[in-house]
């Protein structure tokens, strides 16, 4: 049993893939590599996680209703990575930008992040020139692969694994990349006025029905909104709208509203699936870091 | 030991296969630092491992068999929660160890490699390496 959670696990990893036929060959080249490989049981890395809801057979049931707290609520509590298969529902494509029609019921691979915005994203001219030049250069700048603190929204759709969970008065969100963290009040404080900025910005929480509504300011100026290059700018507002559809699942609608690099705001719809039987270690970057060295390089960002 | 140099050229359909064969595992822009046309296929002796975070460092002294010229390779691979993940351990490759590693070799034409696979010679096994070749997940 706990070889095949082992698979879904790393058939998660894999489902990030772009198009059905590349992840289908890798599925089977990583079932190669499971058979075949060293297991770490007893790491804490692999080690099983409790309180899951389990079918007849033992393997995890992600569709299984989301848990709830005490006062009802859903809870967020869990390990999520993003999610790049979505199922196929009538309004999906009214949500995120679809390679072509899909039927409903069907799984389906989107973008994660501003590339799966419907209709691309709304950048004022200066924006779209910038964002033109980072990408021409093939993102040599992008603050991430320098060791910089990774800012939201941007964390959603990078590859990094984060942990949530609710505390009173706060939900927290931990990162494994460079042991961030994020504080979301629901102690009723209002958003400070005029705050300096910061890399997660300043967020406040409340609860509409079964979905939780997350609305942040004080963005730190000019950030990667992803590696291409998009920019997020200390003019932004971010409201998330993220509800737990089961077990398995978290749905996030992220609206951006920064009027100075954005002539509307934008909503990416995303996924979060959870990661059963590993645990959240360190991954402090600056530890060996040596990409800069070469993006920094005379010549880099050419093709 | 013997070893083999290969870097070869891919036509383009080959190397979008190999791109989109890899697990995702990314910390930068890969395009910005290798060359996904430049295809390298080593054997050589692991003489240096690097645990690391952001990403792990296998370097391989690997012979050329004409000249007998050996070159020390570094080679790239994904960082060290995915691997763990994927079933490695830090013991899983030993110093000393003939391993076979395809990957593409770095731009800048340095003896850096980002790697796809690595094959341990002794047992055939093949090791999730991880690779850092696309981003966005």
């Amino acid at each position: 049993m706990r070889m095949l959670e082992r698979l879904r696990l790393m058939t998660n990893g894999l489902e990030r893939l772009r198009g059905g036929a590349w992840a289908r060959s890798a599925v089977v080249c990583s079932a190669f590599v499971l058979t075949s490989s060293a297991v770490v049981f007893g790491q804490w890395v692999t080690y099983p996680t409790p309180n899951v809801p389990r079918l007849a057979n033992g393997q995890p049931d992600l569709g299984a209703p989301a848990p709830r707290q005490p006062d009802g609520r859903p809870d967020f509590v869990g390990f999520w990575q993003p999610d790049r298969q979505r199922e196929c529902t009538p309004d999906l494509a009214s949500k995120v930008r679809l390679a072509q029609p899909c039927k409903p019921g069907e799984k389906v691979t989107v973008q994660n992040g501003p590339a799966s915005v419907p209709g691309g994203l709304p950048l004022q001219p200066w924006a779209a020139e910038l964002t033109k030049k980072r990408t021409a250069d093939l993102s040599k700048d992008d603050p991430h692969p320098r060791c910089q603190p990774d800012n939201y929204p941007r964390v959603y759709w990078l590859p990094h694994f984060s942990k949530m969970f609710f505390v009173p008065g706060e939900l927290l969100m931990l990162n494994e990349w460079n042991a961030q963290f994020r504080q979301i009040y629901t102690d009723g404080r209002p958003l400070p006025e005029d705050p300096h900025p910061i890399y997660s910005g300043y967020s406040i929480g409340k609860w509409e029905g079964d979905t939780f509504v997350i609305t942040t300011k004080g963005i730190r100026d000019d950030q990667w909104l992803d590696t291409a290059g998009n920019p997020i700018t200390d003019a932004a507002t971010m409201t998330e709208r993220i509800t737990r559809p089961n077990f398995g699942t978290l749905n996030l609608a992220i609206t951006i509203d920064d009027p100075k690099a954005y002539t509307k705001p934008f909503t990416i719809d995303m996924n979060m699936k959870i990661m059963i039987d590993t645990q959240m270690i360190e991954e402090f970057c600056l530890e060996n870091e040596r990409d800069s060295a070469r993006l920094f390089a005379p010549g880099a960002g050419k093709p | 030991m013997r070893a083999r140099l290969t870097v070869a050229v891919a036509v383009a359909s080959f190397a979008g296969l190999l791109v989109g064969a890899v697990p995702v595992m990314a910390h930068h822009s890969f395009a910005a630092e290798y060359d996904a046309s430049k295809l390298l296929k080593l054997t050589g002796t692991v003489t240096k491992i690097e645990w690391t975070n952001p990403h792990c460092f296998f370097y391989v002294d690997v012979k050329d068999q004409d000249s007998g010229k050996i070159d020390n390779w570094a080679f790239e691979l994904g960082n060290p929660n995915a691997l763990l993940r994927n079933g490695w351990t830090p013991k899983s490759v030993k110093i000393g160890d003939e391993v076979t590693v395809e990957g593409t070799r770095a731009k800048d034409g340095t003896l850096l490699g980002n790697a796809r696979s690595m094959v341990l010679t002794s047992t055939g096994q093949r090791l999730f390496a991880g690779s850092s070749q696309t981003t966005n997940p």
